[in-house]
């Protein structure tokens, strides 16, 4: 059985904003902030191996394979920020964060 | 790999050996020097870049077009300027270690195989090596709290907008089947889906260039990171993005449906970040909120494209790395005699730092647009070829924000000479740091007097 593409673009979509959604809800969070990046990229990824598909060409796939290399590459600076500013501010809550803002 | 490709990708490999030369320099001889080593690579990448290649050829991605050869040149020599002037700024704050060096030597490398890039995987990579390198310089000043709290903000941030450009690029790629950029940008053109994915890449790049609405992380990254970083974010990373849109942009050649919101982007940063800066007691925000105005200029280039206005476009991207260049390299020069970038701290500053404030206020008169400085020329040829491709409302409410940003950049030339200083102190400049800034504001002015040198 071969899925239609319309429906991996749907659930593309839908993933997309459902980590969307997770950035602006728990906003206050870091954590948080990273699983929803990773699952709006996770979306991205999914529309790159369906046009891959669709196409029977392999650059899809590889772009997908970059953008996970990119991603934990991205993780591992944040979290090690991440470690950073707890032990600093004893906090990972973004809205603890208001130094710096307009006077 | 045959010569001519290596020819082509020569810069890069420069750039990156150099980068990781730098890092086991630092491991076995930690000092100044592992600076200059970068610096030398920069040049010398620079200078390969000058040369025309025997054949003009496109490998892995990159092609070599005279176009591309001219920013790569540009960037190496930005990120030259932008190490020499940390390297004083950094020994006062205390950011020693050699990865700052390296970590500028990759974000250039990013650049350079942003701005050659021919193949939207190279590019799209291109594009992350630069911002990743910018989350970690932007908070490499560990001490103070302000620039941890910057590199988060910009770091989650930036992640999110990377997720819209990753959408928008898989939909671009759904649609045509291809990730080569010119053949890509042909196909698809009118199906609803391909719009879509323009939208998102839309979004990307105005988080790049802070356009509002995705300008909250501009004035907040502006003043929590060292300056000499901020001089290279403004400058560099806007103009690789500058060079991004024009590229995209200039090959679908027909982008009715992305008028509307590129219009949308242009009014609201020219007049928010104009209003914004008005309003501003520090000079780093000031400047931030000026870059969301000038980058709202640039927008409106774009929108006017085939009449001059992609020439116009990358113009001011030259000429606005040159300001910011001068602006935050003089801010750089200031802030090592102990002072906080509150505008009134700037009092006098002719008197204490003539050299630094000459720079710092022709940077301002640049910005503000008054001739014969390039900021000038580069407004003037925007405003005409929004004027040449009908968008007279706009380029109206564009000259008129422009013509009331003078009173806040000129407030700083006010307080650098028309104020007496409330403590005197005086800061030792360099030989090499004088020769980078006065270079950048003689360039100001040639390129002012003769844009037709830059000719692109």
């Amino acid at each position: 059985m071969t899925v239609p593409l319309i429906q991996i673009i749907i659930l593309a979509g839908i993933i997309f904003s459902l980590g969307l959604i997770c950035t602006l809800v728990w906003r206050s969070n870091v954590i948080m902030l990273l699983v929803g990046i990773e699952i709006m990229l996770n979306g991205a990824m999914l529309v790159f191996v369906g046009g891959s598909y669709r196409w029977g060409a392999p650059d899809g796939q590889i772009f997908a394979l970059m953008i996970i290399a990119m991603t934990s590459a991205e993780v591992s600076l944040a979290l090690a920020m991440v470690v950073y500013l707890q032990r600093r501010h004893k906090t990972v809550n973004v809205d603890d964060f208001h130094e710096l803002k307009d006077q | 790999m045959n010569l001519n490709e290596l020819w082509t990708l020569l810069p890069l490999l420069i750039l990156a050996c150099g980068a990781l030369v730098v890092l086991l320099l630092g491991a076995v001889e930690p000092g100044r020097h592992t600076t200059w080593t970068g610096v030398v690579c920069c040049c010398g990448a620079a200078l390969w870049a000058v040369q025309t290649p025997p054949l003009v050829s496109v490998s892995f991605g990159m092609s070599d077009t005279p176009l591309v050869r001219s920013f790569i040149l540009f960037f190496c020599l930005l990120a030259a300027a932008v190490l020499i002037v940390s390297l004083e700024y950094n020994e006062q704050r205390g950011i020693h270690g050699e990865e700052y060096p390296a970590t500028i030597l990759f974000v250039t490398f990013g650049m350079v195989a942003m701005a050659g890039a021919t193949n939207l995987l190279v590019l799209f990579l291109g594009l992350e090596t630069m911002t990743f390198g910018f989350y970690i310089l932007v908070a490499i000043d560990l001490k103070r709290g302000t620039a941890s709290e910057a590199g988060l903000k910009y770091l989650l941030l930036g992640a999110v907008s990377t997720g819209f450009l990753a959408f928008g690029l898989a939909l671009l790629y759904f649609t045509s089947g291809t990730l080569e950029s010119a053949a890509l940008l042909k196909q698809c053109s009118g199906e609803p889906l391909a719009v879509l994915g323009w939208g998102f890449v839309l979004i990307g790049i105005a988080f790049k260039l802070s356009l509002v609405p995705a300008h909250f992380w501009t004035p907040d990254i502006y003043q929590g990171a060292p300056a000499p970083v901020v001089a290279f974010l403004s400058g560099g990373s806007k103009c690789a993005t500058i060079l991004f849109a024009v590229t995209l942009l200039s090959t679908i050649g027909n982008y009715s449906a992305l008028r509307t919101p590129l219009l949308a982007l242009a009014l609201l940063s020219m007049i928010l970040g104009n209003l914004a800066a008005l309003l501003q007691k520090s000079i780093r925000r000031m400047l931030a909120y000026s870059s969301i105005a000038q980058m709202g200029y640039v927008a409106l280039a774009l929108l006017a494209g085939g009449a001059g206005g992609f020439k116009a476009a990358l113009f001011y991207a030259f000429t606005y790395a040159l300001m910011s260049l001068t602006a935050f390299g003089a801010i750089a020069v200031f802030e090592r005699s102990g002072i906080t970038d509150q505008l009134e701290d700037y009092r006098g500053g002719g008197c204490k730092e003539p050299f630094a404030a000459a720079v710092l206020a022709l940077s301002m008169f640049a910005l503000a647009g008054i001739p014969p400085t390039a900021g000038f020329t580069g407004k003037f040829m925007i405003f005409a070829a929004a004027l040449r491709s009908g968008e007279t409302a706009a380029a109206v409410i564009g000259i008129l924000t422009a013509a009331a940003s003078a009173y806040y950049y000129l407030r700083v030339v006010v307080n650098l000479y028309m104020l007496k200083p409330e403590k005197a102190g005086r800061i030792e400049i360099s030989l090499a740091e004088k020769l980078v800034l006065s270079t950048a504001a003689i360039l100001l002015v040639i390129f002012g007097l003769f844009p037709m040198l830059l000719d692109l």
